[in-house]
């Protein structure tokens, strides 16, 4: 394979193949080992969170969402799922010739709306243009920075860590599919996109929190997967506990996609010690964005890989997809 | 008795308690959908050690011949030719590419209404919809015949009869079935009184079943036990949805406008009075006359076993291939594209 394909950028297993078999080859910094959503550095004794995404969505405006704030809120989870309470974030557009003005300004406007909400502030930024059919339409950088109050290292994860969901998986993934009017089906399915700062950074303060991601790309499974892989540890989800809109069940089953592996831009799955699941819960339900968290699995010595026990009781094998389900979904 | 329980539990308990302990049984089934539903359910890790859920050739884009693949690729390469499809069939392998890779002008339609609306916006061009499927999707391309279809639209037809088919594996005694789960949305059309040969002619239970797990699990529990007291007949546990009768509307102008054919099943060979052609009436829209399309040999891609996967001879995890070079990303053989086809399926649940 000589050239670069659509799922490298799937963020799955294509995307880690790349990051280790080409970067890091190059750009070995102790930094960047981990792996995570952020780099978690010192500076001057304080200990920083730094992360970096781009977003390409088509279409740029979905129910929900739209770029502007997919780019604020994307960055910000980030940030929040290391540990950190974010502060400050940068915003780069690459915007291609001929763009609707009055577009543009609908996505400031979000991206602003998106960060008073979340209580960051947008320190600096950066605008170029490219030539008519060089890019589509618009695309956005955002780098943040933030306070790192919780240390959540992936190796603080053990036998009998609770896996907890913060709401409904696949909102995202089949708000996009319907938005890009590829398929004949009305809906109300709305992109979840939303900052998870306030929802999660309650969580800090208990004993028992392990580690947080937010399933985007390749969904609850891929991270779940990654997890497993990256420990040598195995993880049980229990299928009837995940929970899961009833419209994005029926659109999934209809067009052929598995919940479990649509993008979430407004969730998190958080691992905490069995002794504080119940705690953790609590806590987000009482926020609007985790009214419907869930305990979906634990995490087990006994067993390597991702084991879904279904609803009928039967088992069923979860590993990373190869193929892109659904390319440039943020 | 049997329809009233709901409980997955207690239809576990009722086929473990069926099974014969002295001798294995192997139940095929010929629905793509229906092994989503057996592999994404969980379902074989609760079955008797004895007890075989066997997927059969239940994908119509796994059998569609590499002929019809290579004549849609040539169609589309024509300038004055849209070619339209459903979107699995884009990417199914062929010795010269797929449609995606090496085709120019087609276009993904989920519903033959849509090669209609695309052949009113393209009056210069000819349309030629390449239609693929079981008798699920023969029904509704009879349909839009019956309703008129504008003069640019041709139908390539690869249509397949699943019980021709069934027929066939029944005789091969090398798979062995000892019981049928009939595709329950084929049964919608064709009725489930199609399947009365298989009992009467083979002594071969064949229940219709639905896609829920506990649908389908309540038809391998009646299989069983007609196994077990030997009164063979054909049953039905989808009755809400399927009549004796079938669609009789759907059968009357499927009737009306298909006949059967001699044709290929890709990786399993000719198979006589198994495929549907247009009838001699409607030649004028049969992109194999218009279009003078000529039958191309098939060869055998190195190393695929799709045809005995077909057949139940083989499980997708005992190719080579399987999860090396044949992903669904890189499909070597047609049973790892459609989500329907069983290698697909086992990629993602085993």
């Amino acid at each position: 394979m000589k050239q670069i394909e659509i799922g490298h950028g799937s963020g799955g297993r294509l995307t880690r193949d790349l990051i280790k078999n080409i970067f890091l080859k190059y750009l070995n910094s102790e930094e960047l080992i981990p792996m995570e959503d952020a780099a978690i550095l010192n500076l001057n004794g304080s200990t920083t969170a730094f992360t970096t995404d781009s977003y390409v969505i088509r279409p740029l405006f979905f129910p929900g969402g739209d770029i502007g704030k997919l780019s604020v809120c994307g960055t910000i989870n980030d940030l929040v799922v290391s540990g950190a309470v974010p502060k400050y974030i940068s915003l780069g557009l690459i915007i291609e010739e001929g763009f609707s003005l009055e577009d543009l300004e609908k996505i400031a406007k979000s991206i602003g709306e998106a960060a008073k909400e979340a209580g960051i502030h947008i320190v600096t930024g950066d605008t170029k243009v490219v030539e008519k059919n060089k890019c589509d339409g618009i695309y956005i950088n955002t780098s943040g920075v933030g306070e790192v109050v919780k240390a959540l290292p992936l190796s603080n994860v053990s036998d009998g860590d609770s896996v907890i969901i913060t709401g409904t998986v696949g909102d995202h993934g089949t708000s996009i599919a319907i938005a890009r009017e590829e398929f004949d089906i009305q809906s109300r399915v709305e992109s979840d996109c939303a900052s998870l700062n306030g929802l999660l950074a309650p969580l800090f303060e208990i004993e028992g929190i392990k580690w947080m991601r937010d399933p985007t790309r390749g969904g609850v499974a891929t991270v779940l997967v990654e997890l497993s892989e990256s420990l040598g540890l195995g993880v049980q989800v229990m299928e009837e506990r995940v929970p899961v809109r009833e419209d994005v069940r029926f659109i999934s089953d209809m067009l052929g996609y598995d919940p479990l592996y649509l993008a979430n831009e407004g969730k998190a799955i958080v691992i905490s010690s069995a002794e504080s699941s119940n705690r953790v819960l609590e806590i987000l339900k009482r926020h609007p964005l985790g009214k419907n968290a869930a305990v979906i699995g634990k995490v087990s010595s006994k067993f390597k890989g991702v084991r879904l026990k279904t609803r009928i009781g039967g088992e069923r094998l979860l590993d990373m997809l190869e193929e892109d389900m659904l390319p440039r979904i943020c | 008795m049997l329809r009233n329980m709901d409980k997955s539990k207690e239809i576990i308990k009722l086929i473990h308690s069926l099974v014969p302990s002295d001798k294995k049984i192997r139940i095929m089934n010929v629905c793509g959908s229906h092994e989503h539903t057996i592999a994404f359910s969980g379902m074989r890790s609760l079955m008797p050690e004895n007890l075989e859920l066997i997927p059969g050739p239940g994908c119509p884009v796994c059998v569609c011949p590499e002929s019809d693949i290579i004549n849609a690729i040539g169609l589309s390469n024509r300038a004055d030719v849209i070619l339209v499809t459903y979107g699995d069939m884009l990417r199914v392998p062929s010795k010269q590419g797929s449609i995606r890779a090496q085709g120019s002008n087609y276009k993904m339609i989920t519903s033959p209404s849509e090669a209609i609306s695309i052949a009113n916006a393209n009056p210069d061009k000819k349309i030629v919809f390449f239609s693929i499927g079981f008798e699920t999707t023969t029904a509704p391309t009879a349909a839009i015949l019956e309703m008129g279809v504008p003069e640019n639209l041709f139908i390539l037809s690869s249509h397949r009869l699943t019980p021709t088919i069934m027929e066939i594996l029944v005789k091969d005694a090398e798979i062995g079935i000892d019981g049928f789960i009939a595709p329950g949305h084929v049964s919608a059309i064709v009725g489930s009184n199609a399947w009365n040969v298989f009992s009467e002619k083979y002594g071969i239970p064949t229940v219709v079943a639905g896609f829920e797990a506990d649908n389908l699990m309540l038809g391998i529990a009646e299989i069983l036990e007609q196994l077990k007291n030997g009164k063979v007949r054909t049953g039905n546990v989808y009755a809400g949805v399927v009549r004796p009768e079938g669609n009789t509307q759907a059968q009357k102008i499927m009737a009306k406008y298909f006949e059967p054919s001699d044709v290929n099943w890709r990786g399993i060979g000719h198979i006589p009075g198994s495929g549907l052609e247009l009838r001699d009436e409607y030649s004028s829209k049969d992109a194999r006359k218009v279009f003078e399309l000529k039958e191309i040999k098939e060869e055998q891609i190195p190393g695929c076993i799709c045809g005995k996967v077909i057949l139940g001879k083989a499980y997708p995890s005992d190719c080579k291939l399987f999860k090396k070079a044949c992903t669904p990303k890189t499909p070597t053989g047609p049973c790892m594209v459609s989500m329907e086809g069983s290698c697909n399926i086992w990629y993602k649940t085993n």
